[in-house]
């Protein structure tokens, strides 16, 4: 059984303006212990979506399961109960200004009448976790950004949740300590078996610590699974901006505008037919490239080559621009599949601004 | 400068009027801040939305607040002979000024509490606080700065309200000032009463001030 287990879910807000359609006919199941990412662009209703994971937004309509639970068939109270074994953070912390880090943490604990000694000393267990042992006394208002995200985490661990509920947890961070929030929750998910929903907009938070992904366009799931397959072949025109174009989903829209004009920085290219290749691991002994281009005495055109870390993995990427003549094109593809390399004909669509 | 009959007059005066001004300070909350914490709660942007009964709460506090105080004071006389017994010195006061502060003041805490941030009351939700429990661990734990502000002011009006009771009888410093400065024109006496109803108002800012400062945890 999975965790958590989404059918058919779709929320439907009713504005001045009409009605919006924030998501719609939304399907997805995580498993117990993954670390599962749901990445768009903001207004992509991916925030609406997560809230709709504990029903602190209420879907209009379809299902959400938690362990086989349906949250609809839930009293408030039975909800208020589940409630404390989903746990959040938040991209701007939400903690309680006026109390120190101990009684942020202690928070959850008291809400549900743990004894003060009990919550004390649990507390303190779970600043030294997060590494805040030495704060414990201060007030949120002195901490830096960083910091009132770990307190933030430690207080959403306090009531030992089975899932954690990240709303871009890390978008108001600088890379560093988003990296080091990152690998935090990656060290909690191995030595906790809690699972994680991550939504974010930046791909390098996916790649970093994810193990599944969703990517979310215009209130659709355009495509999901596993972050190494839809990173090797992605299908969706969205998962191509991500992945073949490194763009963030924040620079979809701007970029989608500007297909028709023309960007002076990337001279024009007359090659035919463009192709992606991503090597891994084993595939990087044998200098494919050269060889190839030896073999067919053709040159071709590396328009793109990178490295990136797909769960602790490296991925090398690149994109060609293969001569004219179908004949040519075709056995230059073949000869690489051949070297057991994952080959990729790229759409005019993704590649258009260099028209 | 005063002989001692003024003297002892002026000291009761004091006296009576922190005693107006302090018990319905205290009864005004003891209904003003149910009261905005109730208008805050059912406001269709609070945690619990309830249209009717915020219109309820609402027009009643406008009402309430709409009606000048030297009216409500000889409009509710019925109700404080009912109450206290009699309708004049300082103890019947306290009627009107409850009935006139107590909307005040709930208009005072409902926006202090609309000032607790949306996101960490959405935190306390998200890990599964009750109504209540969100009202009394987050809603006035976090608005507790803005809400002793308020009470700072609602004594400065409070004190103020005080002294115009005394034009009916009232009591306190307002009732001397009215008296002897207005009716007998002993401009000293009132400059005097005036004087001391200036410093009452300034030590209890200061105080106030002092108190919302110290409980702050937001200033490093």
């Amino acid at each position: 059984m999975s965790i958590i287990e989404v059918r058919n879910l779709s929320k439907t807000f009713v504005t001045k303006d009409g009605t919006v359609n924030a998501l719609q006919g939304i399907n997805f199941t995580v498993e117990e212990g993954d670390i599962y990412g749901i990445i768009g662009m903001s207004g992509a209703g991916k925030s609406t979506l997560v809230r709709c994971l504990n029903y602190l937004e209420v879907p209009t309509s379809g299902d959400v399961r938690i362990e086989g639970q349906d949250l609809k068939t839930l009293s408030e109270k039975e909800l208020r109960t589940l409630r404390s074994s989903v746990a959040m953070i938040f991209q701007s912390f939400n903690l309680l200004m006026q109390k120190s880090v101990i009684d942020n943490v202690m928070f959850p604990l008291q809400l549900a009448h743990v004894a003060k000694d009990e919550a004390r000393t649990k507390a303190r267990q779970l600043l030294s976790t997060v590494g805040l042992s030495d704060k414990e006394n201060a007030f949120p208002a002195q901490l830096s950004g960083g910091q009132k995200q770990r307190v933030a985490i430690a207080r959403a661990l306090a009531s030992n949740p089975k899932i954690l509920l990240c709303d871009e947890a890390t978008s108001a961070l600088d890379p560093q300590t988003t990296n080091s929030i990152l690998q935090l929750l990656k060290k909690i998910n191995q030595d906790t078996g809690i699972t994680i929903v991550i939504i974010t907009h930046q791909m390098s938070v996916v790649r970093e610590i994810c193990h599944h992904v969703a990517i979310v366009e215009k209130g659709h799931i355009v495509e999901n699974g596993a972050v190494e397959e839809i990173f090797t072949h992605p299908k969706s025109h969205a998962a191509k901006m991500l992945i073949i174009e490194g763009k963030d989903p924040d620079e979809w829209e701007k970029e989608q505008g500007q297909i028709s004009g023309s960007d002076p920085t990337v001279p024009i290219l007359h090659e035919a037919k463009r192709i992606r290749i991503v090597f891994n691991t084993q595939s990087s002994f044998e200098p494919v490239i050269a060889n190839m281009i030896l073999h067919f005495h053709t040159p071709v055109n590396i328009l793109k080559a990178d490295t990136k870390d797909v769960g602790g993995v490296a991925r090398g990427e690149m994109i060609l621009g293969l001569p004219e003549g179908e004949q040519m094109q075709s056995d230059m593809i073949d000869y690489i599949k051949a070297r057991g390399l994952d080959v990729e004909v790229l759409q005019e669509e993704v590649t258009g601004n260099v028209r | 400068m005063f002989d001692e009959a003024v003297v002892s007059m002026i000291l009761q005066g004091i006296v009576d009027t922190l005693y107006m001004t302090l018990v319905s300070t205290l009864f005004g909350y003891v209904i003003g801040l149910p009261w905005g914490i109730a208008l805050a709660v059912t406001d269709k942007e609070g945690i619990r939305p309830n249209s009717v009964a915020y219109r309820i709460l609402d027009v009643a506090a406008n009402i309430l607040r709409s009606i000048p105080f030297l009216i409500l004071l000889i409009l509710v006389i019925p109700l404080t002979r009912a109450i206290v017994g009699k309708s004049t010195g300082a103890t019947a006061t306290i009627v009107p000024l409850v009935i006139s502060a107590a909307p005040f003041i709930a208009r005072m805490v409902e926006s202090s509490i609309k000032e607790v941030d949306k996101g960490v009351i959405e935190a306390a939700q998200s890990m599964g606080a009750s109504t209540m429990q969100i009202i009394m661990k987050v809603l006035l734990v976090e608005s507790r700065v803005s809400l002793i502000s308020g009470v700072t002011i609602a004594i400065g009006t409070i004190l103020g309200y005080s002294a115009m009771a005394g034009t009916v009888g009232g009591g306190g410093l307002g009732d001397i000032a009215v008296r002897y400065g207005y009716y007998r024109y002993q401009l000293d006496i009132m400059i005097v009463t005036v004087v001391l109803l200036v410093l009452l108002e300034q030590v209890f800012q200061s105080v106030g001030m002092l108190i919302a400062k110290k409980l702050d945890r937001r200033i490093v």
